[in-house]
């Protein structure tokens, strides 16, 4: 029981390096970009950079912040 | 600075963002742009920057009332873009224009985004009075 309990959890331990790694690879971190809108109501959304939405806001306001206003 | 509105209401119109910026020194650059999408003021010149950014503004700005009308509500009044390099900010005015300005990445955005809705009510009277006179 001992010995199948030890197994079970380096197997885990395994899988969960092997997704890690995956992870890493991929760029699969959070988005540091993202969009808050609040809307006229008082509720927001937020909108992140990984995402289509998200990505056609930020892909222009990139260009703005780097040119200025 | 600005352009499209009596020489007044430029003037004024600048006094205001000179004020902002002089108010919320985070802020690294700032432009009205109205409710038709006219690019009112900008720390641009005349020239390509200044129509590229007027329509990269209004892009943004239909984006947002897309984004808007899509979850039901009448108009964003809002708009906060994280970037590497920045932050983004847009206030709406009451015509549909937007109060905008970009700062550093390490501003303090709570605060700035304070003293652009300060502000707004000064930029509305301006131009008020512009479409009056």
């Amino acid at each position: 029981m001992k010995k199948m309990m030890r197994g079970l959890f380096l197997l885990g331990a395994l899988a969960g390096a092997a997704y890690a790694a995956r992870s890493y690879l991929q760029g699969g971190s959070p988005a540091k970009e993202t969009v808050q809108i609040v809307f006229d109501d008082g509720s927001a959304r937020s909108l992140a950079s990984n995402t289509v939405e998200g990505q056609e806001f930020t892909d222009i306001a990139q260009k703005i912040v780097e040119i200025g206003l | 600075m600005a352009e499209r509105s009596g020489a007044g209401t430029t003037e004024e119109l600048d006094r205001v963002l000179a004020d902002l910026r002089a108010l919320s020194v985070d802020i690294e650059s700032c432009a009205v742009l109205s409710g038709a999408r006219d690019l009112l003021s900008s720390s641009h010149g005349p020239g390509v920057d200044r129509e590229r950014v007027g329509a990269m503004l209004a892009a943004l700005v239909n984006l947002s009332e897309r984004v808007a009308r899509e979850n039901g509500k009448d108009h964003t009044s809002q708009l906060r873009i994280d970037t590497e390099g920045g932050h983004l900010l847009l206030v709406r005015l009451d015509d549909g224009g937007v109060l905008a300005a970009t700062t550093g990445p390490e501003a303090r955005v709570g605060l700035v985004l304070y003293d652009m809705r300060n502000s707004r009510a000064e930029v509305e009277k301006v131009l008020a009075e512009g479409s009056d006179g």
